[in-house]
């Protein structure tokens, strides 16, 4: 650079860009990843002292070993019927996915993100928590809804933004709102529900409420301040909260480090805010289950907020407006040392003679048969192409419990003008 | 001269520039190998290396705040906010910091930088991907604020807006990228290659930040616009035979008050228009204007056409949208009173 | 007590409005029965409008001037008695709706009023809740501010998300500038363009009539032409100038500058001028004065009347009215002949009807009953209507000739000139004669010029051989 100042004689500083492994056209390699044996981490009490945890946050807590056998300390020893509910749900979240990135690909709705590769995540965190608990999701944990049997096809609607949709097309498809399920009315801007979880368990915490939250979080975004406010308020108010970094490894083209992934872990964070952490297998449905039941167990007992790194790999795009082949090597998912979530559980339940291929082949087909009747039904009610969500002047309620004289104006015009158009 | 649209008139002047003054560098998320979500940025990092071009943490804060180090040291940061409605976070760097570091220093430090962001709606991009901020920042004593409605002046204001010695938000509308969408969203999408814009300089030009262009001459009335509604406004009086003198104001801050003043003490009459919520919009700061300078030439109220005082809404984008009908009806009130 | 209206009855043949040209009372006068409120004047005649009740007056429809509809609330008095709620309601929506607004201390009187508009009709909700808005930015203390707010909001609520939503004839918000009723309508309402001209011109807008919600451009021509003559002229002399003065054109003013607006707009005129030798009538007429009797003077007017009402008996297509937006023209079997009079307040036309069927003493008395009804105002409206000819005439200020303009709608007009002594050659000899001309002005688009220069020709043997014109 033409400021470099040439008078001192010292060596010329140069800026150092983190670069992925592997781009487009490279063989796809992840030999770097280090993966402790499953069943190798210790398992402190949750109501140990948060340093007692922070051996782990560089670490791997994993269940599941390569034969599908839970070891180890970490086995929440879940019972047949629990485990194939979750594998149910990890499923169900697999076959809408697709089915509506399809619709999206058939000019049904705007826009579209599917979560797989990283279900178990979602689906059995949400499994660990309390029905009651608060949930602070990203728009990649469609998992807690139907783990908590929000209905598929009022999700259509929201992603059609049909007559059928709840919050009366005003979000983008995907950005869900439930309080009665207990997840929080997703935004589009990241990481600003993190330290608003972390306000709810404060909450919670104030009133004398049992009720802990749980917020979520991708690697990218804990770049952003909000995920430093979450954290610093979390550990002084010792907030009843888990705070999940989802680590798919991937920010559309961005990957992880970009967000600080080559010199530490996001589970290590938590050491410098001197909170419980730990890091996981977020494809081992049985490591998040207990992951998050100790971290709850901890929440509960008033002792604070655990931050939690799910490592798992975002196998797909980011969107439907994304095509990864442009940044990364095609197919990088399949090649994910840690397997996939549906996969892996599966065959811990086969294992046990608790499943096998046929039962798996007609939940499939049975669970695609309620996606798709659940689409149907969907449909009937519009989508966002052939019939969207369109009361007009209900898109000035709820901009305040009660419309200024300012919006009642600004929606007659709207429907004077709907009027004109229609002439 | 080349046919470019609107992400390769801005790509191009972006090359222009990083070959031209090796102070220029580019950051922000996506922007590196991948060359941005809209494909602005596509081979920047090839062409100039990844010490010149590279991927930023999801941080606006960050994004702001390391090009205002940058420009402290002396190069000139293209800082691009993915997307305008993301910008936030980086707000209090943007106003506390980069709008005041010269009259605070008494203009020991500059900054001279330049914030892209693409913005405003059309896309079906929700409440999050649609918003247009613009007057949120033209009203920060110390920022320059720009929004190009085609292909050549694109690239001739971000030229200059990288060349100014001041902090500069770009705001691009992302609906126009590809073609001049007028609002008539029934209709097909033009490309950009059939409009006279289009047509580019491959070199270096600079559009100066703070002159408006009167793209379309009429005596009846005159509507005050920027970004997509220029298109909206030169279409809507074509639709509707008004004759109506259209001014493409290309900067908001600085605002070309001479240009605004001569058309509407010619037309006496004046609308604004603008994408973004109504209330202390900007179209509020120019019927000020307008009211205080050409009052005893109004022959009718300013009328403002804009965007609900809502957020953007996802179905009913196009409701929200102030398209041809909005504005024929204001047009045809105005011209009435 | 009981709010009694009294509407502006149809004061004409099926008039639309009536122009206040004189109030008798004032908001807070006590009046009585039969009392004079106000003089309204039409298109023909100025009326005086009485009390039907007695009563305190609480509001009055305008000011001097200004237009009021027929069947619009011209004053409102307040009665002795019993009022029903209903009616209460209806009155007050009919102002609210009309042209004065309840002023707030009425308002806070009967609540049971506000109650039940808020309940129904959505525009008084809003109007109302504008004005509590206006109401507060006055600034009021205490108590009533928080009734207001209470007001406003449950206004708000019937307005609200509960399922009530505008429909598309709620164009509030199309209309961000409507004017304001009541009280604020009294102020005058521009653009700043026109009041720039206006100020430019140097004319208060309070004087300019507006032809609709406000005042136009349109209106400051209209302005400017009606006024163009009343422009003064320079003070002479060492004096200090004289000021502008400004005078608003009401009344008959406004009627005459409209009628003859109307007629130089519409009609294309053209005027034919005769010289007539009336020594011979002059003697006749003198003759005829000096053995009178009990029969008023005779003027030179009756012989000319008499000897154009004769005349015109063969002129049917002179002796006309032509209704231009029909296209139709209307040959007059009678001739009522009209005479533009000068009165205090300025020009009218009284009619003498079937004037070729009268007599010259018939005439004469005629003559002097209808200009002095007219100057005096009391003319009947029967008097000042239907004439199918008009005759001008300012006697020895006649001038030598004029350029009269038609009282439309009838075809033509003469003015009479001055009689003047000339030396004229009569068969080779230089005599002294009396001489008059008579200015004729005629429609040219139904009258053409060879009819006007026969009639003025006929004329011609009946003024100048008066023995032809007494046997006619």
């Amino acid at each position: 650079m033409s400021r470099r100042t040439e008078r001192l004689n010292r060596p010329a500083l140069s800026l150092h860009v983190p670069e992925p492994g592997a781009r487009p056209g490279d063989e796809v390699d992840f030999s770097h990843i280090e993966i402790p044996p499953a069943g190798s981490v210790r398992r402190p009490d949750p109501h140990a002292a948060a340093s007692e945890t922070h051996d782990l946050v560089t670490t791997l807590v994993r269940v599941l070993d390569d034969e599908g056998k839970a070891v180890g300390p970490w086995d929440p020893k879940l019972d047949p019927d629990t485990l194939r509910r979750i594998l149910r749900d990890m499923l169900l979240v697999r076959v809408f996915d697709d089915r509506m990135y399809r619709a999206q690909r058939q000019g049904k709705t705007s826009f579209y993100m599917k979560s797989s590769g990283e279900e178990a995540v979602a689906v059995a965190g949400t499994h660990a928590l309390d029905r009651d608990d608060m949930t602070f999701p990203t728009y990649r944990q469609q998992g807690i809804l139907i783990a908590r049997d929000y209905p598929l096809v009022t999700m259509m609607c929201q992603v059609y933004s049909n007559r059928g949709d709840p919050l009366k097309g005003r979000q983008l498809p995907i950005m869900y709102a439930s309080k009665a399920h207990g997840f929080f009315t997703i935004s589009g801007n990241l990481a600003t529900q993190y330290p608003q979880a972390v306000g709810w368990a404060m909450a919670s915490a104030i009133a004398g409420d049992s009720r802990i939250a749980s917020a979520y979080i991708g690697d990218g975004s804990t770049a952003e301040g909000d995920f430093h406010a979450a954290c610093t308020f979390a550990g002084v108010y010792r907030a009843p909260v888990i705070l999940n970094v989802v680590n798919n490894q991937w920010a559309i083209s961005t990957f992880s480090g970009i967000a600080g992934a080559e010199l530490t872990t996001f589970a290590a964070r938590a050491v410098g805010y001197g909170i419980a952490g730990l890091r996981v297998d977020g494809n081992d449905a049985l490591a998040v289950y207990a992951a998050t039941l100790w971290a709850a167990d901890r929440a509960r007992a008033n002792l604070g907020p655990t931050l939690i790194e799910f490592f798992t790999y975002r196998v797909e795009g980011h969107s439907t407006s994304d095509d990864p082949s442009v940044y990364r090597p095609q197919n990088a998912g399949a090649h994910w040392p840690l397997g996939d979530p549906i996969e892996r559980l599966k065959q811990h339940l086969a294992l046990h003679g608790e499943w096998d291929e046929a039962r798996h082949e007609a939940l499939v087909a049975e669970l695609d048969g309620e996606v798709r009747a659940a689409q149907k039904e969907a449909e009937r009610q519009g989508t966002l192409q052939s019939d969207p969500f369109q009361d007009i002047p209900s898109m000035f309620e709820e901009v305040f419990a009660e419309l200024p004289w300012h919006l009642r104006e600004q929606q007659a015009q709207a429907v004077a003008e709907a009027e004109a158009k229609r002439k | 001269m080349s046919v470019m649209n609107m992400i390769q008139a801005l790509n191009s002047a972006h090359k222009v520039m990083m070959e031209r003054d090796p102070s220029t560098v580019v950051l922000g998320e996506d922007v590196g190998y991948f060359g941005g979500v809209f494909r602005v940025t596509e081979g920047l990092q090839r062409d100039y290396g990844k010490q010149r071009c590279f991927d930023a943490p999801i941080s606006e804060t960050g994004i702001v705040a390391v090009a205002i180090g940058m420009a402290a040291y002396g190069l000139k940061p293209i800082a691009e906010i993915q997307f305008a409605d993301y910008i936030y976070p980086g707000f209090d760097q943007i106003v506390s910091e980069a709008a005041r570091i010269r009259y605070r220093s008494a203009g020991e430090w500059s900054l001279p930088m330049v914030i892209r962001s693409p913005y405003g709606g059309g896309i079906f991009g929700g409440q999050t991907h649609s918003q247009s901020p613009e007057a949120l920042f033209a009203h920060i004593a110390g920022i320059k604020t720009v929004i190009p409605s085609n292909p050549y002046d694109a690239k001739g204001l971000l030229i200059a807006a990288i060349e100014d010695p001041d902090p500069v938000v770009f705001f691009e509308p992302k609906r126009i990228y590809n073609g001049p969408f007028d609002g008539f969203y029934e209709r097909p999408v033009t490309p950009w290659a059939k409009h006279p814009a289009a047509e580019v300089p491959d070199g270096h030009y600079r559009i100066p930040l703070g002159k408006a262009a009167v793209v379309r001459e009429g005596g009846e009335v005159t509507i005050l616009a920027y970004g997509t509604m220029v298109h909206v406004a030169l279409a809507t009086a074509e639709a509707n035979g008004v004759d109506a003198e259209v001014i493409d104001l290309r900067s908001i801050v600085p605002v070309d008050i001479e240009t605004i003043e001569q058309s509407v003490r010619k037309t006496g009459r004046c609308v604004v228009l603008h994408e973004a919520t109504r209330t202390a919009g900007f179209g509020a700061e120019l019927a000020a204007l307008v009211q205080e300078r050409c009052f005893y030439h109004l022959e009718a109220p300013v009328a403002r056409v804009t965007g609900w005082d809502t957020p953007y809404p996802h179905s009913m984008e196009w409701a929200y949208f102030p398209g041809p009908v909005r504005l024929g009806l204001a047009l045809k009130k105005t011209l009435e009173d | 007590m009981a709010r009694y209206e009294f509407k502006l009855p149809d004061i004409g043949e099926g008039i639309a409005e009536a122009e206040i040209v004189q109030w008798h009372v004032k908001v807070g006068d006590q009046v009585t029965e039969d009392q004079q409120l106000a003089d309204m004047m039409t298109d023909k005649a100025t009326v005086e409008m009485e009390s039907p009740v007695a009563g305190k007056v609480l509001e009055v429809a305008g000011e001097v001037g200004d237009q009021i509809p027929i069947g619009s609330v011209l004053v409102v008095i307040e009665t002795e008695g019993e009022a029903s709620a209903e009616k209460a309601r209806h009155d007050s929506a009919a102002l609210a709706d009309g042209m004065v607004e309840p002023t707030e201390a009425q308002e806070e009187a009967v609540p049971s009023l506000a109650e039940g508009r808020r309940g129904g009709d959505r525009r008084q909700d809003e109007r109302r809740s504008e004005q509590d808005r206006r109401g507060e930015e006055r600034a009021e203390p205490g108590r009533r501010q928080s009734e207001r707010r209470e007001g406003e909001r449950r206004s708000d609520e019937a307005l609200g998300a509960n399922g009530k939503r505008p429909s598309p004839g709620d164009l509030v918000g199309l209309n961000p500038q409507p004017e304001p009723p009541g009280k604020e309508r009294l102020q005058v309402l521009a653009s700043p363009a026109v009041r720039a001209r206006a100020r430019d011109l140097g004319i208060d807008l309070a004087q300019v009539k507006s032809a609709g919600d406000r005042l136009r451009h349109a209106d400051l021509d209209a302005y400017l032409l009606y006024n163009g003559g009343a422009v003064g002229s320079a003070s002479r002399g060492g004096a200090a100038p004289r000021r502008d003065e400004i005078v608003k054109v009401v009344g008959l003013r406004r009627r005459i500058a409209e009628n003859m607006q109307e007629a130089k707009r519409r009609i294309p005129h053209f005027t034919l001028v005769e010289e007539y030798d009336v020594t011979s009538l002059e003697q006749t007429r003198q003759m005829m004065n000096a053995d009178r009797g009990s029969h008023p003077k005779l003027t030179l007017l009756p012989f000319l009347i008499a000897a154009m009402a004769r005349t015109l008996g063969d002129y049917p297509q002179i002796n006309a009215t032509y209704d231009d937006d029909a296209q139709i023209i209307t040959r007059s079997g009678a001739v009522h002949m009209g005479m533009a009079t000068q009165t205090p307040n300025g020009l009218m036309v009284p009619v003498i009807r079937n004037a070729e069927r009268r007599t010259l003493w018939d005439l004469a008395s005629e003559i002097l009953r209808l200009s002095d009804a007219a100057r005096t105002g009391k003319a009947a409206r029967e008097d000042l209507s239907g004439s199918t000819f008009t005759i001008s005439s300012l006697g020895p200020m006649g001038g030598i000739t004029s350029t009269p303009v038609i009282n439309r709608p009838e075809v033509a007009i003469v003015a009479v000139n001055k009689v003047e002594e000339k030396p004229v050659v009569v068969d080779g000899d230089l005599e002294i004669r009396k001489r008059m001309n008579l200015s004729l002005s005629c429609d040219h688009r139904v009258v053409d010029g060879w009819d006007a220069a026969n009639f003025m020709q006929d004329l011609k043997k009946l003024i100048e051989n008066p023995l032809k014109l007494l046997s006619a």
